[in-house]
């Protein structure tokens, strides 16, 4: 045990307990004012920008979880249950985009989306358009449909892994009692799914949250996110003590989105059973 | 998926104590694989010396002399702003010689991280312009300088001659026209954009730091911004949103313009009627260089005339070294918007004055603010 823990400490514990006391303190010249105090909490409150842009991340956040799982499921579900051999090779083709970086891959999307991009050449190429769109780069839709793909792999492979271990002997019980395709599904296999969907929908919400590269490259003036106010002040605006209250603002944020939505599915399955 | 496995198990109480210690142990060993301790930023191999500069600055043409004296390149490393480069470098990241502007040379030398630069060590030095280093606060005892100049140049608009319609004189005023609005683009980053703000709200630059200049240059940012469709220090995506029309006007430096039009995209590089923002920047040496002799071979490479050639005919800037403008005659300058003599551009422009610290922190986070629409 003790050398797990030592690592945990050094890798986790003692990071969160330096960012946490640095939110306590305050920007002087180059340096820091170490005298504790809870200005910059004090401003994250008083300022509008900070609770707008929580807000505006956790709807990001929430539009691309829900649009992933709900793209991935039937994938997820295909392979489970129609792929009968060489499972192994379609998990592998169906996870090959995410082999290359995370950072190519918004670059991919900006070469997709951009002005003279494949979407825009080939909609004008059918005369469908007169102008390339400029809605799909720099806009929020970008950092949506960009963020939604770069994290598929990880909705997945945990759904696909809870729908693989239903006995489908279960399955042939409910036809055998009357339910139909689309009853079984609900009654039987969505129910036992859910432990995938849930570790799904926390693999995506939870970093996409704060996420900065994807806004920052395709976002443009209204794309951006409460990742990019904290790089902003850990960067350029040169204020750290603010930046590490801000990050433990989100955590915080993240962490009560994340109760809730635990007691939510607890309650639900509950009901269920 | 076996850490989904584990957390099920967890939840169901299926695992016990010896499963879970084998879990953690398992994290453990994955998380001791990667390099403990965040090593300090230095370069890869130690014979290599480091040059931390804007983007558009790593490239070989640069670097002749250095590569025929040391048989590779230097590493690079690149920032898209002085103060973001400067945060990097108070953070721990030892780099030879940075790239800094005479905006800021007086808070980078400040900051205690920089070492005067010898200039005895430099074969280029002597071909220096006359007086282009004699810039506010760069002076350092025995002779010696805390920059040494390297290029200068100005902030404009390089706009679209086809498709943007000047209305009398060029002028700054095209950045805040209406009829272009969402095909505006800016530099991202305060050091250049807040500045422009400033000549655009009339602010004298000596008065930049005071609450009443903040807040009318405040107003001008505020009434930009929804007029621009990306901020961005990176000038690669200006060039091509301006090659391909997605931008018709867009703040930039004299090389997007440059190397716009050597591709045959027909853009102008202004001369706004009321002046450009004009800079010049330079190099400087860690104070804990670990390869001191490349720094200088690098400040002495980038200083060379071979490098002026390239930064004066491929890029449009001006160079330290007075020879560097031999290869180029007067109606050659000109079309560049370049002078034999800095002077004579530089203070035809608004020529940057140094601020403290808390200028450009209360600056960027207004100017963050305001981008971001608040």
């Amino acid at each position: 045990m003790a050398p797990a823990l030592v690592v945990l400490a050094i890798g986790i514990v003692v990071p969160a307990a330096i960012l946490v006391t640095m939110s306590f303190w305050s920007r002087k010249g180059l340096g820091f004012d170490m005298t504790p105090t809870l200005a910059n909490y004090r401003r994250i409150l008083d300022e509008p920008i900070f609770g707008a842009f929580l807000a505006r991340s956790f709807t990001f956040s929430g539009i691309v979880t829900v649009l992933t799982v709900l793209l991935c499921y039937p994938m997820a579900y295909y392979v489970a249950f129609h792929v009968n051999s060489r499972k192994m090779l379609w998990i592998v083709l169906i996870t090959l985009p995410f082999w290359m970086s995370y950072l190519l891959r918004v670059f991919a999307w900006k070469v997709i989306l951009g002005y003279e991009g494949v979407i825009n050449a080939s909609l004008l190429e059918l005369g469908l358009i007169a102008e390339p769109l400029q809605v799909l780069l720099y806009s929020q839709t970008a950092v949506i449909v960009t963020l939604a793909h770069a994290w598929a792999a990880f909705a997945i492979l945990p759904m696909n892994v809870s729908l693989e271990k239903i006995d489908r002997s279960l399955l042939e019980a409910a036809t055998v009692l009357g339910d139909g395709p689309a009853t079984r599904f609900l009654r039987v296999t969505l129910p036992m799914s859910m432990p995938g969907v849930l570790a799904a929908v926390f693999l995506i919400f939870i970093p996409t949250m704060g996420d900065y590269v994807t806004p920052a490259l395709l976002g443009g003036p209204d794309g951006a996110m409460i990742g990019n106010l904290i790089q902003l002040r850990f960067g350029p605006v040169n204020n750290w003590p603010m930046g590490a209250a801000l990050s433990v603002v989100l955590a915080l944020w993240i962490a009560a989105i994340a109760a809730v939505f635990l007691v939510l599915n607890r309650t639900a399955q509950s009901r269920l059973a | 998926m076996d850490v989904v496995d584990r957390i099920e198990a967890v939840r169901n109480g299926r695992l016990g104590r010896r499963g879970f210690t084998r879990s953690l142990l398992a994290a453990g060993v994955g998380i001791v694989a990667m390099p403990l301790a965040p090593r300090r930023g230095r370069a890869q191999t130690s014979a290599r010396g480091t040059y931390f500069t804007w983007g558009g600055y790593d490239i070989p043409e640069l670097f002749g002399p250095y590569q025929q004296k040391n048989g590779a390149l230097p590493n690079f490393a690149v920032f898209g702003g002085t103060e973001e480069g400067l945060t990097r470098i108070k953070a721990g990241f030892v780099v030879d010689v940075a790239h800094p502007c005479n905006a800021s040379l007086v808070r980078w030398r400040d900051t205690g991280l920089f070492q005067p630069i010898d200039t005895a060590r430099l074969s280029n030095w002597p071909g220096l312009i006359p007086g282009l280093a004699e810039l506010e606060g760069n002076a350092a005892e025995g002779g010696k300088v805390w920059m040494a100049p390297f290029d200068w140049g100005q902030t404009s608009v390089t706009y679209r001659a086809d498709l943007f319609e000047v209305e009398g004189e060029e002028s700054w005023d095209m950045l805040w026209d209406s009829r272009y609005a969402g095909r505006l683009g800016s530099l991202a980053s305060g050091g250049d954009a807040w500045w422009v703000g400033a000549i655009k709200a009339g602010v004298d630059f000596r008065e930049i730091a005071t609450d009443d200049a903040f807040d009318r240059i405040a107003a001008v940012m505020r009434e930009q911004r929804p007029l621009i469709r990306v901020y961005t220090d990176d000038t690669t995506s200006l060039e091509q949103a301006l090659a391909a029309g997605e931008l018709v006007a867009a703040m930039t430096w004299n090389a997007s313009a440059t190397l716009l039009r050597a591709q045959g995209v027909p853009v102008r590089f202004a001369q706004p009627k009321e002046g450009a923002l004009t800079w010049v920047c330079g190099v400087m040496i860690h104070r804990d260089a670990p390869n001191i002799d490349r720094a200088c071979d690098i400040i002495d490479s980038l200083l060379g005339v071979e490098a002026g050639r390239f930064i004066i005919g491929d890029y449009g800037y001006g160079h330290a070294n007075a020879r560097s403008f031999e290869a180029f005659d007067d109606a050659a300058l000109a079309a560049l918007g370049l002078s034999r003599n800095p002077a004579a551009i530089l203070e035809a422009g608004h020529f940057q004055v140094p601020q403290d610290r808390e200028f450009e922190t209360r600056m960027a986070e207004l100017f963050e603010m305001i981008k971001a629409g608040f």
